[in-house]
């Protein structure tokens, strides 16, 4: 198949998809085609899952065999880990057809992963505190003005700003219903249209980053 | 050889580990003295709980845990209050999730929630389906077919031989959604469950959510919003069982507090400084 002719049928293949979709949301049950177009995507999406992991071993396997500096050794650690998960789920499933049936496995997932996990995004907070210190200077007016309603809305977060002064919450509430929300509530219409705009460009074959291919190629 | 520094240029170059320092020994004081502030809750706040209050026996909830375990201490207190609010109202749950540790988060509810699920019988009551992959494209396939997605529950058991599933398959069959995330999930089941269909449509999300989904909540597309930590200790308070959010909420007051300080220090140095440079 040509390069040209294969082009031509992904446009054709996105333009339908779209039109089913769009249709049927607006006529919602009345195209069944629709419904059998998601369950393609769900099966799809499950596959992407092994094909991901799949990819994953595949790095790393080419990280380890280039000796890549600082890299390599926490290659193996993740196979190791891989292989180890991935075998004992296996065995549990199986046993009982459950993964966590195998101890192992249930161990792994409950202890090391769940405290890591959250430890991990604990430490955010860490640099959250000196991140502030360090960015949240009043250089100018504009800074000056984030700064202060900032300040604000942070306290209104916390109970104890109205245990400091009964007006905080006040003023960081006008400042969160008359300043975040308004602008927020542009930002989110204005990307619907550029969503749309996006949505049609796609559909007429304009949009090439949609493909794989960069504009002007 | 370099100038030595001022004391207010000191002030403006603090090194970050002290700040480490400071932030940690800070949050070890409500493990030595609680504060235990009050707590007011919020309209948001109210309006979940509310509308939950008015749920009857019998209505059909779906609980979509799209957290992962490292946000369980900004997601999982208000999740679980909740989860207690509608097993009490009579409701029947169905919960499912997007994180491959999805299993672990549904083990954690029903341990927080012991003595309500304890009253509950599996398959009659409640149903877990478990993980589900495939992105916006899933939730709007759920909303038109539930067994396309699921045909069996978490453990292997068709969703037809679950008594609670039996006339159960679309979006139209469920009284409510309780998205609990920290992503893009909720703006799914707006686009995919709320606008199309009308099924009623509630966040617990992390407190980064809070302004993303707070122009939803006051335009009436959510009919309440749960805002990180806060939010769970809220609701706590309203449901009378002060529990994990509540203590939280001891460290958010002193963070928040430091943070505060670090900045104000943080511009008196920078001021001080540039004023004596000029």
């Amino acid at each position: 198949m040509s390069e040209v002719l294969r082009r031509e049928v992904v446009y054709l293949i996105t333009a339908i998809t779209t039109i089913i979709m769009f249709v049927e949301f607006f006529f919602i049950g009345t195209w069944s085609a629709a419904e059998e177009l998601r369950t393609w995507a769900i099966i799809i999406a499950n596959i992407a899952l092994g094909l991901g992991a799949v990819r994953l071993l595949a790095e790393h396997v080419r990280n380890i065999q280039r000796r890549r500096a600082g890299v390599w050794p926490f290659s193996i650690w993740l196979i190791i880990l891989f292989v180890v998960m991935f075998l004992s789920g296996l065995t549990g499933y199986a046993a009982k057809h459950d993964p966590s049936s195998n101890p192992v496995y249930n161990w792994l997932f409950k202890w090391p992963y769940t405290s890591l996990g959250q430890t991990l995004y604990a430490i955010t907070g860490f640099y959250i505190f000196s991140a502030a210190y360090r960015a949240f200077r009043a250089r100018n007016i504009d800074a000056a003005l984030l700064l202060i309603a900032g300040c604000f809305v942070i306290l209104t977060n916390a109970t104890v700003g109205e245990v400091i002064w009964s007006g905080i919450p006040v003023i960081g509430r006008w400042f969160l219903d008359y300043g975040q929300v308004p602008g927020m509530r542009c930002f989110l219409i204005v990307a619907a249209f550029g969503m749309l705009a996006y949505g049609f460009r796609a559909l007429l074959g304009r949009e090439r980053g949609f493909y794989g291919e960069v504009a002007g190629e | 050889m370099s100038e030595e520094l001022t004391f207010w240029e000191k002030l403006a170059r603090i090194d970050r580990r002290v700040f480490y320092w400071i932030l940690f020994i800070g949050l070890m004081v409500p493990f030595i003295r609680p504060l235990g502030l009050a707590i007011t809750v919020s309209p948001s706040t109210r309006d979940l709980y509310e509308e939950l209050r008015r749920v009857q026996p019998g209505d059909v909830c779906l609980i979509n845990i799209a957290f992962g375990v490292s946000a369980w201490p900004e997601c999982m207190p208000a999740t679980a209050a909740c989860t207690k609010l509608l097993i009490r109202q009579g409701a029947k749950l169905i919960i499912i999730g997007p994180y491959y540790d999805v299993d672990l988060s549904y083990e954690e509810l029903k341990r927080r929630c012991a003595e309500d699920f304890a009253k509950l019988k599996y398959g009659e009551d409640y149903v877990y389906l478990g993980f589900y992959a495939g992105g916006e494209a899933v939730v709007a396939q759920l909303a038109s077919d539930f067994r396309s997605v699921f045909p069996t529950d978490a453990y292997g058991t068709p969703l037809d031989e679950l008594p609670m599933m039996k006339n159960i398959n679309k979006a139209t069959d469920i009284r409510l959604v309780l998205s609990s995330d920290t992503g893009d999930w909720c703006s799914y089941y707006i686009r995919q469950w709320r606008i199309p269909y009308g099924v009623p449509l509630a966040e617990i999300g992390i407190a980064m959510l809070g302004s993303e989904y707070m122009p939803h909540y006051r335009a009436g597309i959510l009919f309440g919003m749960s805002v990180g930590v806060r939010g769970g200790a809220e609701l706590e308070k309203l449901i009378g069982e002060p529990a994990d959010a509540t203590i939280r909420m001891d460290a958010i007051n002193i963070s928040h507090i430091l943070v505060i300080i670090a900045v104000l220090l943080g511009n008196i140095g920078y001021f001080a400084s540039r004023g004596k440079r000029r």
